[in-house]
């Protein structure tokens, strides 16, 4: 690195594309289940169908996760 | 474990890997005549990573039902984290292959994907869940 440019960066700009496909469903998932854990301690005789439903979520954030990580086949 | 939702996961299950063959089956049919033997492969590879990765997420919701609920929420989370790290490997492995055609395996993968969703969530509306379910 040369004195003028102080702020080089070297890389692959798909590796922040991973980085944010991981972002959106992490938080997704995180709410899910934290709103879950709890209504099961509000209400634990609920728990089968709160189950459930915090499954249909986590599969609909899942999803939005494999779609990111698969994009480099059709972007790069 | 509630019998009732043990049902509901048992047929978005089933429903689900019916769809994945058939859109394997469809997208195979296109990925040959448009790329040929590669696309078929790519076709079938891409469906079953599908298959795999969100029938994995109600495996674990499944058995991790008969858990207390730390290990549930230890299987069904550590689970979703180890599933997504394999899939990013996965999928930078594919990359490196030559026989991969790029489109085709994300059309397979996304219309999988969607594909089983769709299921779930007609599973979910259409199943019978009592409000409080006797757990055996």
């Amino acid at each position: 690195m040369d004195a003028v440019n102080i702020a080089e960066l070297s890389g692959n700009i798909a590796v922040v594309g991973y980085g944010l496909a991981a972002i959106g469903p992490g938080i997704g998932v995180g709410l899910v289940v934290s709103k879950t854990i709890e209504s099961i301690a509000r209400q634990p005789e609920l728990a089968g169908k709160l189950q459930v439903t915090m499954w249909l979520g986590i599969a609909f954030t899942e999803a939005l996760a494999l779609i990111g990580l698969a994009t480099p086949f059709i972007f790069v | 474990m509630a019998s009732s939702s043990t049902q509901v996961f048992a047929k978005a299950l089933k429903l689900s890997a019916l769809l994945v063959v058939s859109v394997a089956v469809i997208c195979s049919i296109i990925g040959y005549l448009v790329v040929g033997v590669d696309g078929l492969w790519t076709a079938l590879i891409g469906s079953a990573i599908a298959l795999v990765f969100t029938s994995l997420t109600v495996l674990s919701v499944l058995f991790g039902a008969r858990l207390p609920l730390g290990g549930f929420y230890g299987l069904v989370l550590g689970g979703w984290l180890l599933k997504i790290v394999l899939f990013a490997l996965l999928m930078a492995a594919l990359q490196r292959m030559d026989f991969i055609h790029g489109p085709t395996l994300f059309f397979a993968i996304v219309l999988s994907v969607l594909g089983s969703l769709s299921i779930d969530s007609w599973v979910v509306l259409r199943s019978r869940i009592p409000t409080i379910d006797s757990r055996d």
